[in-house]
């Protein structure tokens, strides 16, 4: 009997890895140079006699996460399904027609219920809208008060006004207003202990320090526990023409947050302005012009993509990470769509949590059929409508909730 | 150096032989994960059989399995080593009372260090390396995941007052985890990755063979089909392979031999694990296959 010849005999391995590793990551499943290295090592210990062994120790070494798996499964498919239907005429014939990015013929992945990443618009995917398509839009003009409680009167007409019929008075006062308004934020656990009743532990030297007013008898146990500190936020907004309206409220928005929250705070267009330093100004206005002047294209194009690629390898990349990311747009967006996907997973992966502000996401009959907003939202954990201060200030209280339900 | 298994295949007999029925793609990668000195990060459905895959794994190499529970508030001390301060006080105390002289060094050493479970791992010596369980690492902080790079790094543990402990063969590392958390990129990247999926209606009716000898076949028919339906409603949380091996026995205990109606409600607790999965559950029933008139009389 003779021993099963392992597939691709005579293939250098290692650039057999690296190219099936680049395909991966052509179809956003990301593959380090660890998990390409191990699979080379892995093809050495297991001789790939059977496309099922192939598969395995593929997976294995090359996937890391669970929502990766079926597009795993696609490449895989594609890559190794069609090598083998070639030969079969009939098949041939097929792979013609098939599309570009070699999926036409294979039967469609199994469907993963979990995998919220191939979500398209008509399955739902996320939850877009997370707050009832509150009937604002309607009627706006007999103000239905939804936040009453410490509203100052002279803005509480103003709060449900869309940004556009706002003048430059109201929208100076709802931004003081938000800046108090900005109080309940997720929080994250530092490494540091402070002592607090009812604390998990007990502070040893606090209490041996009491222990000496009671003949260094214990009486008092001192409890101490994990400092919880806000987590840092990432705002991003969108300058461009689109945006022209809401613009100038999400700048309110964002120095709100930079005073209150140390928050890191860009704006976009077709390239990215750092506005942290800018917008911490005392003086609103004098912040706002000055902001104004930076941002040098604004109005023009818009660039998400390329803009989120730069902060990412920025030396402000690492802000993001472990933080709350706000990007302010309304997803018109001028690079290709699978470019926006995989910079929005980049983030996804490095931040706490990612919120979009979507300022038409509070039409009635919303439903984000954009390209740009599609490829998005598989990275996105809560998409809000922010068309008015009222929902600019649900927006806090929102991320808290979400915060302590994730 | 002997490998622990020639290929993959010999995974799943020896597997198979302590009694726990594996796939084609976790025998890979146990067999991967031992050839290349890599962990093991295993996710999946809780109750697909994380945990008793690494039990069955110490069974089949015949090495201890070290187990590492995860926690909230997880500390080092907990998971690496902790000084046995009560022994190094007496020992103070005693060669006072003797009148001796004690350096700094001497209620550093060995004998004062209590082992956890990282170190332990590390120490161990044997022909064999143990199998290490680090379960539930997404319950665990991510301070605590940094503190595990070096030791998945290096295999090393390092005491300051002693030095460094390596081991003197990688342990074969196994973390679970059931998703409540993202793990962080730095921990998969050092991490080989397998999603265990619910098993296939005939490996689940084998597994049942398997782990409920005292059911007959007909019923673990039935049941496997009834789990496999259940798991496709809408539940809080679909029922595991551990719950269907509880579910089989609890029905093999009331010696049931055809599965019907009143059977299934009265032993539906050991499937649903909340008030609303048992509420869903049985208002499925007549599409679950289990339909009134086949009430026994």
């Amino acid at each position: 009997m003779t021993r099963p010849r392992p597939l691709l005999p005579a293939v250098d391995r290692a650039a057999f890895a690296v190219a099936f590793a680049t395909r991966l990551r052509q179809r956003g499943v990301a593959v380090g140079l660890t998990a390409a290295q191990d699979f080379v090592r892995a093809l050495v210990a297991v001789p790939p006699l059977s496309r099922t062994a192939l598969y395995w120790s593929a997976r294995v070494t090359l996937v890391r996460r669970r929502p990766d798996l079926a597009r795993f499964d696609e490449v895989f498919d594609a890559v190794f399904g069609e090598a083998l239907l070639s030969v079969d005429p009939n098949a041939r014939r097929n792979s013609g027609r098939s599309d570009p990015r070699g999926g036409g013929t294979r039967s469609p992945a199994p469907l993963d219920p979990y995998d919220v990443s191939g979500a398209s618009a008509d399955r739902g995917g996320l939850p877009w809208v997370t707050l009832p398509p509150v009937a604002d839009a309607e009627h706006r003009d007999d103000v239905t008060l939804s936040v009453p409680q410490r509203l100052p009167s002279d803005l509480a007409g103003a709060l449900d006004t869309p940004f556009e019929q706002l003048d430059a008075e109201q929208a100076q006062l709802l931004g003081r207003w938000l800046e108090r308004g900005l109080r309940e934020w997720p929080v994250r656990r530092s490494r540091r202990y402070a002592v607090r009743p009812g604390g998990p532990r007990v502070a040893i030297r606090e209490t041996a320090a009491r222990a000496r007013r009671t003949g260094w008898d214990p009486v008092h146990l001192v409890r101490t526990g994990p400092v919880h500190r806000p987590r840092r936020v990432v705002v991003l907004c969108d300058v461009s023409r689109s945006m022209q309206a809401q613009a100038m409220a999400y700048l309110h928005l964002m120095r709100a947050l930079a005073l209150t929250t140390h928050a890191e705070v860009f704006a976009f267009a077709t390239s990215l302005t750092r506005l942290t330093t800018t917008l911490g100004r005392r003086s609103a206005e004098s912040a706002l012009s000055e902001a104004t002047e930076r941002v040098a294209d604004r109005f023009g194009g818009t660039r998400i993509a390329h803009c989120l690629s730069t902060l990412l390898a920025s030396h402000h990349g690492g802000t993001v990470r472990g933080a709350v990311v706000l990007i302010g747009s309304d997803g018109w967006d001028g690079d290709p769509p699978e470019r926006l996907a995989a910079v929005m997973a980049r983030l996804r992966r490095r931040a706490h949590m990612v919120i979009w502000l979507n300022p038409r996401a509070a039409s009635p009959g919303f439903v984000p059929r954009t390209t740009t907003m599609t490829a998005a939202l598989p990275y996105v954990d809560v998409l809000l409508p922010a068309d008015s201060f009222a929902d600019l200030l649900r927006v806090p209280g929102e991320v808290a909730r979400y915060a302590r339900r994730g | 150096m002997s490998e622990l298994f020639g290929d993959a295949d010999e995974v799943r007999q020896r597997l198979d032989a302590v009694g726990h029925l594996v796939d084609e793609g976790t025998a890979t990668a146990l067999y991967l994960a031992t050839v290349l000195d890599r962990p093991l990060l295993v996710e999946g459905e809780p109750g697909v059989g994380k945990t008793s895959l690494a039990k069955a794994l110490a069974q089949a190499l015949d090495t201890p399995l070290i187990r590492l529970q995860c926690y909230e508030g997880l500390t080092p001390g907990e998971a690496l080593y902790e000084w046995n301060h009560q022994r190094q006080l007496l020992a103070i105390r005693l060669t006072e009372a003797r009148g001796g002289r004690l350096a700094d060094a001497d209620v550093f050493t060995e004998e004062f260090l209590h082992d956890r479970p990282l170190l332990r791992a590390v120490r161990h010596t044997g022909p064999l390396p143990p199998v290490l369980l680090i379960d539930e690492i997404d319950r665990a902080d991510d301070e605590f995941e940094a503190l595990l790079f070096e030791f998945l790094g290096e295999w090393s543990i390092t005491v300051p007052e002693l030095g460094t402990f390596a081991a003197v063969r990688p342990p074969v590392v196994l973390l679970t985890s059931n998703r409540s958390r993202e793990l962080h990129d730095a921990l998969r990247r050092r991490c080989l990755y397998h999603w265990i999926d619910f098993p296939s209606p005939e490996r689940t009716a084998q597994i049942l063979h398997r782990s409920v000898p005292a059911a007959n076949e007909p019923l673990i028919a039935s049941a496997t089909q009834f789990i496999g339906s259940v798991r496709r409603l809408d539940l809080d949380k679909a029922p595991g392979m551990a719950e269907a091996i509880d579910w089989v026995s609890a029905l093999a205990a009331l010696r049931v031999a055809r599965l019907t109606r009143s059977d299934v409600v009265s032993t539906l607790s050991a499937v649903a694990k909340s008030p609303d999965d048992r509420m869903a559950i049985t208002g499925a029933l007549d599409e679950l296959g289990c339909p009134e008139q086949a009430r026994r009389p």
